[in-house]
């Protein structure tokens, strides 16, 4: 179930509306290339022409000049119906036909492609485990379902025939923001396995960052910068990036990065409290497994081991290890392997470091 | 009619049940054909209204004033070029079905929600086929109301093309009222209103089993 990306070039696109009242949707001179396989999201404020730059590229807007190439071939040239089956199309409202169930909405492009029922009805049934939607929900119509079951039914129908490129319009904006977060890992998750291009339109920077390979910044119909995540984050290009990626921008930047990122400092360690010799500062108790029981302070070691220090994994990014200190209130996370096994400590120092250095 | 004369004699309509069925046969193809041949009408106009909407105007106007003249006064109109026919029977009872159809089919269509349509087009539908297999099944339970309505009309009107000659339930009435005879009068109106009432179930189960998802909450 692989899918190979395709490349998106936009070249010296335009997109002028005749009348004023349009004219905030415009597009003034694009040009943008995405690599196969990337997620390139198009983010800026309302009325900064990215919903319009989306729907060029499957001419649910024609521009007014320009070119844009899918895979090195210009597809304003070809057939604007048999290109729009080739690329997977998710919108905010999702778009399902509330009068056909959830496996008929899914079987939409299998099904105008002309593919044999067995085909259509298995491809159907991997699609649904595909986004996590149950069995059973294929029967039922979209008015049965909750938002967020819905939305994964809009990309289980997006991906039915496996598009080399999706066009994702605010897919996750109308869904409450546990919700989004959920659908949005999924997402990552999808776009892993299966590794087609995908063009996605947001107004929310953090969405932004975290689904992008690259992020195309728009303003007034014009691209402002296009550069991964953590570059925008670092080099904003001007004053109007700068303030759209907002002054906590370091703060969104340790969300990029994650523990095992980091040099981890190795604590001194002792296996029985009663090996710990008097003496000033603190040793970690781990048991015979090297998993941590807790801080020991050596001037008074009668207290005990304090197990107030947060445990954290490679994985886990540093925004959270942050939030996690600043919740108990200590300097110090405890870095552990999937067994609970201490690898290493990091101290609220090395994220202030970290800060400094790359900002 | 006389003193002793009973509002209704059964033995009167036991000895004319050939005739029952042959108005009542009547008055139902004068209403199907009516509606079926007002639906085309009005559906085609429709279209017409949903591609170039400035026409949606003018059509409901005239539609409009074809509904307001009344029924007598337009067969009146149709008999110096159409005489006592068929064809003019059924052009008053077209014309008065134009109306309703019309704006339900294109108020039906143009509630459609428009994601659904913009989805459809985004996935490589063309255009007939967002008509027929996204906006037409979606618009069903409100173009059904609006053949409920123009079906019901229909049936009532179809009592007064007895008065040209063309049979239906209308003939009893007109019978029962030239006669000052009381039991036809009231077996055509008893068995319009027992038409109406059937047709309009009839309508509403087929619109039920057509549109599931429609009562899927």
């Amino acid at each position: 179930m692989t899918t190979r990306g395709a490349t998106v070039e936009f070249r010296d696109v335009t997109k002028r509306y005749a009348r004023a009242a349009d004219a905030s949707r415009a597009v003034n001179g694009l040009s943008l290339t995405v690599g196969a396989g990337e997620i390139c999201v198009l983010v800026g404020p309302s009325g900064c022409g990215k919903t319009t730059t989306l729907k060029m590229a499957n001419r649910l807007i024609e521009p007014t000049s320009g070119e844009i190439l899918i895979d090195g071939r210009n597809v304003l040239s070809g057939d604007p119906v048999a290109l729009r089956r080739r690329i997977g199309y998710v919108i905010q409202q999702v778009g399902l036909f509330p009068h056909r169930t959830i496996a008929e909405n899914v079987a939409t492009v299998p099904e105008l492609l002309g593919w044999p029922a067995a085909r259509v009805r298995d491809r159907v049934g991997e699609l649904m485990e595909l986004v996590g939607l149950d069995p059973s929900y294929a029967g039922r119509y979209p008015a049965q379902l909750s938002g967020g079951e819905r939305q994964r039914a809009g990309v289980a129908r997006a991906l039915a025939a496996e598009p080399p490129l999706m066009l994702m319009d605010e897919p996750f904006g109308a869904v409450d923001p546990i919700v989004r977060e959920r659908l949005q890992d999924e997402f990552l998750r999808i776009h892993r396995a299966l590794g087609m291009t995908v063009l996605f339109v947001t107004h929310d920077i953090d969405e932004a960052i975290k689904m992008g390979d690259r992020v195309a910044v728009m303003r007034a119909g014009a691209l402002v910068q296009y550069a991964p995540p953590a570059e925008l984050l670092t080099r904003p290009a001007d004053e109007f990036v700068a303030r759209f990626v907002g002054a906590d921008r370091g703060l969104k930047r340790l969300a990029l990065i994650s523990c095992g990122e980091l040099t981890l400092r190795e604590p001194p360690t002792a296996r029985a409290a009663d090996t710990i010799a008097r003496g000033v500062g603190f040793v970690l108790l781990v048991d015979g497994e090297r998993r941590p029981v807790g801080w020991v302070n050596r001037a008074r070691p009668e207290l005990g081991a304090d197990p107030s220090s947060p445990l954290v994994t490679r994985e886990t990014r540093v925004k959270d290890a942050l939030s996690a200190l600043l919740a108990a209130g200590v300097a110090t996370a405890l870095v552990v392997d999937e067994d609970r096994r201490l690898l290493g400590t990091i101290a609220l120092d090395d994220i202030t470091h970290l800060l400094a250095e790359r900002a | 009619m006389s003193a002793d004369e009973p509002l209704v004699r059964w033995d009167w309509i036991a000895g004319h049940l050939d005739e029952v069925a042959l108005r009542v046969g009547e008055h139902l193809l004068l209403t199907v054909v009516a509606v079926s041949v007002g639906f085309v009408i009005a559906f085609a106009i429709a279209l017409a209204s949903l591609r170039w909407p400035r026409a949606y105007g003018p059509a409901t106007w005239a539609a409009g004033i074809l509904y307001t003249i009344p029924s007598l006064a337009l067969f009146a109109l149709l008999i110096p070029f159409t005489g006592l026919t068929l064809l003019t029977a059924e052009i008053g009872l077209v014309g008065y079905t134009l109306l309703i159809l019309l704006r339900n089919i294109v108020a039906g269509i143009r509630a459609v929600p428009a994601d659904a349509t913009e989805a459809a087009a985004g996935m490589g539908y063309t255009g007939a086929q967002t008509l027929w297999r996204v906006q037409l099944p979606l618009a069903l339970p409100v173009i059904v109301a609006g053949i409920r309505v123009a079906t019901i009309t229909t049936i009532g009107l179809v009592t007064v093309t007895a008065l040209i000659g063309q049979g239906g339930l209308g003939y009893f009435i007109l019978l029962g009222i030239q006669r000052f005879f009381s039991t036809p009068l009231l077996l055509g109106a008893f068995l319009s209103v027992a038409l109406a009432i059937a047709a309009d179930a009839l309508l509403v189960l087929a619109q039920r089993a057509l549109t599931p998802w429609a009562r899927a909450r």
